[in-house]
């Protein structure tokens, strides 16, 4: 119920900067993290997130080890951070993080495919899929074969 | 009837290939699909029309992976039947081989042709980074009836091709759809895409901009159109530019359904030459 209610007055704030930025002449675009649904957006699409990669044989493997709710805590902030959201990323850097697991491109790729499926799920528009792929993509010289 | 059993030959090869490169473990789904193309009628990987900078299937460096596709051009006065079979080999290589068998619909008389593909990819990714991916391409065309392309004054019944091309994906593309550009240089001297021989007595440009774009409309849906320049090289015939308007379906990563619009301008003296091309691909 919460939820719903949550959603349903961030849908209204989105209408009404959607209609703002209507009605001012300058074509702005709008800020990616209200795209995704703000702070329970976010925390339902990292959710998605971690439950297609438990799903998926291609990766788990790389998260044996993982403690899930710190992976959430950090996932959540990242996401955050690069859709120009309010937050400050306290995680280490992709790199620390990835030396030594050898991800190779392949798995990179899959783990692409898991977040957009979890886009699907919690229900982003493609367009916004892709606005968020997009920056999550920088990073890949950060992750792969370290 | 006459199609199946003109075929039937190479679509056992088709079948059969992957069944014995299984043993190889031919697995290819490492890239983001889509990210492979479809099959060009010249039988490499691409568009329709022209290669593309983009390997086969959906092969990571780890993997290796095919392709085979069967397609049809069909415009006012000619049909053109292809079949043919691609390897993507550590998405660095690629070979490739297309069967073209070409119809004269007035007298069905028929030109077939023989073309081997090679291409190495130089440097770069589709779509990750900023460096577009860079890949060297080779068609060798080999005419089995040369009696026509003689006929209308060609000067080789073969020839090679040699191609740069140049590819590179936007994941927010066009209206934040994922976006594809590949520009190819071609140095060639064929005469409709050596159906009727190479080199002539009026040659034209040997460097001929071939171009393709490709929007992805959902992850399994693609629209795009392509170019392709060709030169005019025999006095007796005029050759046009080749561009087709096409839409991809990508059911998954393994299979594709491809349709277009072609227009192929004057051929063999028959102008306007427009109509549909169709395309299913398979992938491992």
């Amino acid at each position: 119920m919460r939820i719903q209610r949550v959603f349903k007055t961030m849908a209204a704030v989105a209408m009404f900067s959607v209609g703002i930025s209507a009605c001012s002449s300058v074509q702005q675009e709008s800020n990616l993290y209200q795209e995704l649904g703000g702070e329970s957006g976010v925390a339902v699409i990292v959710n998605n997130f971690i439950m297609t990669i438990a799903s998926d044989e291609r990766v788990i493997d790389y998260f044996a080890v993982s403690n899930v709710q710190r992976f959430r805590e950090k996932m959540v902030e990242h996401i955050c951070l690069i859709s120009d959201g309010p937050c400050t990323y306290t995680g280490d850097t992709m790199v620390d993080v990835h030396t030594g697991m050898d991800v190779k491109e392949g798995d990179f790729n899959a783990i692409v495919e898991d977040m957009m499926e979890a886009l699907n799920e919690s229900g982003v528009a493609i367009g916004t899929q892709n606005r968020l792929l997009a920056r999550l993509a920088t990073f890949r010289g950060e992750i792969i074969y370290l | 009837m006459k199609l199946r059993s003109k075929y039937s030959s190479l679509v056992t090869l088709l079948l059969l290939a992957p069944v014995s490169l299984a043993s190889l473990s031919v697995h290819a789904d490492g890239r983001i699909k889509g990210t492979g193309g479809v099959s060009s009628i010249g039988g490499s990987g691409g568009g329709g029309l022209i290669p593309w900078a983009t390997l086969t299937s959906h092969a990571t460096r780890e993997e290796i992976g095919a392709s085979g596709f069967i397609s049809t051009v069909d415009v006012d006065d000619f049909t053109l039947d292809v079949a043919g079979a691609a390897f993507n080999f550590h998405d660095r290589f690629e070979i490739s081989y297309a069967r073209q068998n070409f119809t004269i619909k007035a007298n069905h008389a028929k030109i077939s042709q023989d073309t081997a593909g090679l291409k190495y990819k130089l440097a770069g990714d589709l779509i990750y980074g900023n460096v577009p991916q860079i890949t060297l391409g080779a068609e060798y065309n080999s005419l089995r009836d040369p009696a026509t392309a003689f006929a209308v004054g060609a000067e080789e019944p073969d020839g090679t091709d040699f191609y740069i091309s140049a590819a590179k994906a936007w994941i927010d593309g066009i209206g934040h759809r994922t976006s594809m550009l590949n520009v190819n240089v071609r140095h060639s001297e064929s005469n409709q895409y050596g159906l009727l021989g190479f080199g002539g007595d009026d040659m034209g440009s040997r460097l001929h901009l071939e171009a393709a774009g490709a929007v992805f409309l959902t992850r399994s849906l693609v629209a795009g159109a392509e170019y392709r320049h060709k030169s005019d090289n025999l006095g007796a015939l005029r050759e046009d530019s080749a561009t087709d308007i096409y839409i991809a379906w990508l059911p998954s990563k393994h299979l594709s359904f491809t349709a277009a619009y072609v227009d192929l301008g004057e051929i063999a003296g028959a102008p306007d030459q427009t109509g549909f091309y169709f395309s299913i691909q398979g992938a491992l």
